[in-house]
């Protein structure tokens, strides 16, 4: 009997020594700088913004009638997804960003254009996407992802990693999903719940390619882990990043009422 | 033209082909614009080299006479300026031509493809369209 509740003892003590497989943190133990990989440098995405090309069907891009994806939908987010594909198809599916007000938001900040700095540090991981520009934390400092009821839902949501050898893994909560239809994977108009948990893993696959593979869980929305993978490309030394002022001089306006987004004139009116 | 004579014809192929790489018009869905590609010629009156897009204005005389003034809507400022484009590249009073893809609903506007100076100089692929 005292056996078998020693080892009882034994098999929990091993579990929460295997904590970061839970928490996502990494104990207390800061990872030093020498040990940690050298991402430095400027990345940019491969290829176009369709979030998963690995399920895509229809030629062409996010914004080109007929192409979608194929996620594990459940029937209510497949008829959601429905919906906005054709809406996407008239022109006329609103993505709020266009209007230059709300972050991005995770895993979209992963599915940008332009160009990236991924900064790593023993206490955190930074994602700073010059496109919005937007920005992500990972912290990598032994703390554990909060409770649900301490979660509230925000764009990027919170996530917490740590360093398995040369691989970057964090889990991410607290995301909003599309409650207030402002947050999106891509222009084909993917979309997720505040349920969803998304574990990344990230590492260099050699000198010049980085690569996140995100597994999406959503209880909401998904009927099984929903696997995506996005590779970046890092580009010639020496070049600048600058800031990106989306409201500067945006011509391209969304009306929210109906989804059309507008082309300014020289005079500021809409010219359709 | 001076920035392309300074970058070099490799740094030029290379800015090309970024350039093509890009998702351009990332930002919005390209409302509106067709895929049907027209010829334009005119005098630049301003090169819009701002975020989240940069465009192009541009006096061009309809077959009237009546100088009309396109918008033609480029990449980021951010993407061109590593790509060796500059706000002089596009200087106010240069003769340029260029190769576009104008809004459907026939207004002056619309997406860039390529462009040609008087001496013969282009900017992305011409000869594509």
């Amino acid at each position: 009997m005292h056996r078998n509740r020693w080892a009882i003892l034994a098999t929990v003590s091993s579990a929460l020594v295997l904590a970061p497989s839970v928490s996502y943190g990494q104990g207390g133990t800061l990872t030093p700088f020498d040990k940690l990989p050298d991402w430095s440098g400027v990345w940019s995405m491969t290829g176009g913004t369709v979030f998963d090309t690995a399920t895509q069907t229809g030629k062409g891009g996010s914004v080109t009638p007929g192409v979608r994806e194929h996620p594990p939908y459940n029937p209510a987010y497949e008829k959601i997804y429905t919906g906005h594909l054709a809406l996407r198809d008239e022109d006329r599916y609103p993505d709020v960003q266009t209007n230059c007000g709300v972050p991005v938001g995770f895993p979209r900040i992963l599915n940008l254009p332009d160009a990236y700095e991924f900064v790593v540090r023993p206490d955190v991981f930074y994602i700073i996407a010059e496109n919005g520009g937007n920005t992500m934390r990972v912290y990598t400092d032994g703390r554990k992802l909060p409770a649900k009821e301490d979660t509230w839902g925000t764009y990027t949501g919170v996530s917490v990693g740590h360093w398995e050898s040369d691989t970057l893994v964090w889990q991410t909560i607290g995301l909003k999903g599309s409650r207030d239809n402002d947050s999106i994977l891509d222009r084909t108009g993917l979309v997720l719940s505040d349920a969803a948990k998304i574990t990344t893993r990230m590492r260099k696959i050699n000198e010049n390619t980085l690569e996140a593979k995100m597994v999406i869980e959503d209880a909401k929305a998904l009927t099984k882990p929903w696997e995506v993978t996005k590779q970046f490309r890092k580009n010639k030394p020496g070049l600048f990043l600058y800031d990106y002022g989306c409201a500067e001089n945006n011509r391209n306006p969304v009306d929210q009422a109906t989804g059309k987004t507008f082309v300014l004139g020289p005079d500021g009116k809409p010219a359709n | 033209m001076n920035f392309l004579k300074k970058v070099g014809p490799v740094a030029q192929v290379v800015a090309v082909a970024g350039f093509a790489m890009q998702p351009v018009l990332a930002h919005h869905s390209g409302a509106g614009f067709g895929t049907e590609t027209r010829e334009i010629s005119g005098t630049v009156k301003e090169f819009q080299f701002t975020n989240p897009h940069s465009w192009i204005q541009v006096n061009v005389a309809d077959a009237s006479g009546k100088i009309v003034e396109w918008s033609v809507e480029w990449g980021s400022p951010n993407q061109l300026g590593r790509d060796g484009y500059r706000p002089a590249t596009f200087a106010p009073g240069t003769k340029v031509s260029m190769k576009v893809h104008p809004m459907k609903n026939g207004a002056p506007i619309a997406g860039f493809v390529a462009a040609k100076f008087p001496d013969g100089k282009t900017i992305g692929n011409w000869d594509a369209e």
